[in-house]
């Protein structure tokens, strides 16, 4: 087998950014890579590719689809070939982030407290009224340390020049670190000795830090408090990755049915009793958190949670709430924000988004439908939208009757051409597309991102949306060391 | 540690020993069913592992392949090895925090190969031992990676506490599903094969060939399994286990709880360790049997109270 094929075939698009290939030379932060790829034969790669599998399976690194009344044990797709990130493209990515979710962070004060930013006129009243994650049960609660995003997982693309945008905050219960963790571990396993010739940064002390902040939020401040993951339970889809952080942070995985709440504090239910629980890392939407205040019909919440939190007997983290600032027409004013409370000039762009409750945007954005991606902002996970270019006359026809039902509901952004990267798929390397999300943690001493990410890929070829309920993939994010 | 984890602990513990229980038997029966004995029928090992009826049972008593399939990989048997492992892994999966990783992957292992479509194929078309002794060996492997890599903490007293109730229950039903065979009249002569085979399922023939000298006797036979405390299949020895990692669990916390469950597991430890032989025979063997499994359900019942928060 002649090796050279892996990449003689790699075809870029025009009017994309490849971020392996410039101008049909291979970029300088890949050379070590391909070089050591290129040594391998593709039956190799294949048997590599088998071995990723059946790791992630045995570890059970699986989530459960439920047909016919039984569970098939699926894995996430998951490509080989790392995608590689500068460290200079790293520090112009982590300083944005960390302006941004300061920025965020300040709103969410802001907004549930003396709500300066609307008197100001910076952020319209009706905006974040009609916003359905707004939820007046937090005005004029002090959350500890002022603190409401512990965990943001930020959505990074790539456009055709290059350069990054913010896609979406994902500021409430955001979801993949563990990939990020597990994706290296198989990387470390499928090709062994590369990483450390390749200077690749660590992200493993994730869990530590997390531990590490969730502990600074006990409301006792004793040495050793009792700190909890509040899962949905098992047949949740991210449920690997709530036991794989209780795991490696050494806490507790409760379900709502494990706790309980009594005279305003919260208890889970032990072998000797009941134990006061001073922290709780949830994994369950605002909805569901407490059945007296949110949706009654909630099994996965605490009865009485909300008074237990707001009596400040117990954290939570995230704090409730959250939705209200990563909203998808909210989005449109985080640069405004930064400005607003920073005095400085965003550092990461948004992609231009057009609000559909305002009339002439509208109208341009109909006019122009086919250059549009349309969102609903209050879903995610790739669900309720449209992709103007690639949607039939009816399907747009539609869903513009289901925009000028509620027009509020929905933004619109030109369609980006995400940045492409090598996957390997069927015996060669063809460029897909990826979008980029890292994780920072915030705590009482600012804010820490660990380098690497989760990169999310659209395995289908030409394919944009990269969610994972749509098709999509994800690859070992590598951050090099300077 | 919370209720609900140690009632999956327990569970899951009792779910594996039951497919050990399961697949020994299986393998030794199947064994028995080639050696030329007329008849064989596999009905006291479906009254004692399955819940068909008479009739259900009957039907499949002479039909190996289809005992083995019922029994491996029943999806519609309760108790197939299959639905047990998958119950086992379901336990495992909400607690993966509590076990060892190396745990988790070796059941999660276990029940990707139970449902491997090439199973069914090579119970039927290939040598049944060597495919039972294939997920013995997996079996063999969860004990073995439970002893050397778990925590001796609480979850491991429930881990044990989970195996050793389920095997004093499993042992206690074996025999008296064995001796109902024979209507309880131990002095009636049957083909030692009987006897032998028995033993052979629950890894006792070695051990009975070293205590007894005088050959097969029903009555030596319910002497080991019930009293001998040196063998781990017992019903005493698994008594004696229970109570061993049931005594861990004491704390300042808990007295009250513990101190009826502890009278309770004292009880018919005491019953079982003083009684010989002929005293059981004395009392009637199908009725101590029953009285000991009665006992025994009430204790795991009691956990449940005290221990699983399912008051």
């Amino acid at each position: 087998m002649q090796p050279r094929n892996l990449i003689q075939s790699y075809l870029v698009d025009m009017n994309t950014y490849d971020e392996m290939y410039n101008n049909s030379s291979i970029r300088d932060h890949y050379k070590n890579t391909v070089e050591f790829l290129e040594k391998l034969s593709i039956d190799d790669l294949n048997k590599k590719e088998e071995f990723a599998k059946r790791l992630f399976m045995s570890q059970g690194v699986t989530f459960t689809v439920y047909s016919s009344g039984e569970g098939i044990e699926k894995i996430f797709p998951f490509d080989i070939i790392p995608r590689i990130i500068t460290s200079s493209e790293w520090d112009f990515i982590e300083k944005g982030i960390k302006q941004r979710l300061k920025a965020l962070n300040f709103f969410l004060k802001d907004i549930y407290n003396n709500q300066f930013i609307i008197k100001d006129g910076v952020v319209p009243a009706e905006m974040i009224y009609s916003c359905p994650h707004y939820l007046r049960e937090m005005q004029n609660f002090p959350v500890p340390y002022d603190i409401y995003v512990h965990i943001a997982g930020i959505d990074l693309i790539r456009n055709n020049d290059g350069s990054f945008y913010i896609l979406e905050d994902n500021l409430r219960t955001p979801s993949g670190v563990s990939y990020m963790l597990e994706n290296r571990e198989i990387t470390k396993r499928i090709f062994p000795y590369l990483l450390p010739q390749s200077n690749v940064r660590s992200v493993t002390e994730y869990p530590a830090i997390l531990h590490r902040n969730l502990v600074s939020m006990s409301p006792q401040q004793n040495k050793n408090p009792t700190i909890v993951l509040l899962t949905p339970g098992i047949y949740n889809s991210a449920y690997f990755e709530h036991t794989t952080l209780a795991r490696l942070m050494g806490v507790e995985l409760v379900e709502g049915s494990d706790l309980v709440v009594d005279n305003h504090k919260v208890y889970m239910k032990t072998t000797s009793g009941l134990q006061q629980v001073d922290v709780i890392y949830r994994r369950v939407d605002d909805e569901f958190l407490d059945p007296l205040i949110f949706d009654p019909g909630s099994m996965l919440g605490v009865a009485g949670l909300m008074s237990a939190y707001r009596k400040g007997n117990v954290a939570i983290v995230n704090a409730v709430g959250n939705g209200v600032a990563d909203d998808k027409a909210i989005y449109t004013f985080v640069p405004a924000m930064i400005r607003y409370y920073l005095n400085e000039e965003p550092i990461l762009k948004n992609v231009p988004t057009y609000q559909l409750g305002k009339d002439e945007e509208r109208e341009y954005v109909f006019k122009n439908i086919e250059q549009m991606v349309i969102k609903k902002t209050n879903e995610s996970g790739g669900y309720g939208m449209l992709m103007g270019s690639a949607a039939t006359e009816l399907e747009i026809d539609l869903y513009k009757k289901e925009v000028l039902q509620n027009p509020r509901q929905f933004i619109a952004q030109p369609i980006i051409s995400l940045s492409t990267v090598p996957c390997y798929m069927n015996g060669q390397l063809t460029p897909r597309r990826v979008d980029l999300r890292p994780y920072a943690l915030c705590g009482p001493d600012g804010i820490e991102i660990v380098p690497g990410g989760l990169t999310r890929v659209a395995l289908r070829e030409g394919s944009l949306i990269v969610n994972s309920s749509q098709g999509g993939g994800s690859k070992d994010t590598w951050v090099l060391a300077p | 540690m919370l209720s609900r984890v140690a009632d999956s602990l327990f569970w899951m513990s009792r779910y594996m020993e039951r497919t050990d229980g399961i697949l020994r038997m299986l393998k030794i029966n199947y064994a028995s069913s080639q050696d030329d004995i007329q008849d064989f029928s596999w009905k006291p090992i479906l009254k004692i592992f399955t819940f068909l009826n008479d009739e259900s049972a009957n039907a499949l008593a002479h039909d190996t392949r289809g005992v083995l399939k019922y029994m491996l990989i029943g999806k519609d048997n309760d108790n197939s090895v299959l639905n047990i492992v998958t119950l086992a892994r379901e336990n495992g999966r909400s607690v993966q925090d509590h076990i060892t990783k190396e745990m988790w992957q070796c059941i999660n292992d276990f029940y990707h190969i139970m449902r491997q479509d090439k199973l069914a194929d090579m119970i039927q078309n290939e040598d049944p031992i060597s495919t039972i002794d294939h997920l013995i060996k997996q079996e063999l492997l969860y004990f073995g990676t439970t002893d050397v890599t778990m925590a001796r903490g609480e979850g491991n007293s429930f881990i044990n506490i989970g195996k050793f109730l389920e095997r004093a229950i499993q042992s206690t039903d074996i025999l008296d599903v064995k001796f109902s065979d024979i209507n309880y009249e131990l002095d009636k002569i049957t083909d030692t094969t009987y006897w032998k085979y028995l033993l052979k399922s629950i890894s006792g023939y070695e051990i009975y060939l070293k205590t007894y000298r005088s050959g097969f006797e029903a009555k030596n036979v319910m002497e080991q399994i019930v009293l001998n405390e040196q063998f781990p299949r017992s019903v005493l020895y698994s008594i004696n286990q229970l109570h061993r990692y049931f005594e861990r669990l004491k704390n300042d916390r808990n007295q009250n709880e513990f101190h009826q469950i502890d009278f309770m597991i004292g009880k018919i430890k005491s019953q079982v360790k003083f009684s010989t032989s002929d005293s059981i025979i004395n009392d009637g063997l199908h009725h101590f049997l029953n009285e000991t499994k009665i006992r025994l359900f009430e204790i795991g019942n009691q956990l449940n109270q005290n221990y699983f928060a399912h008051a």
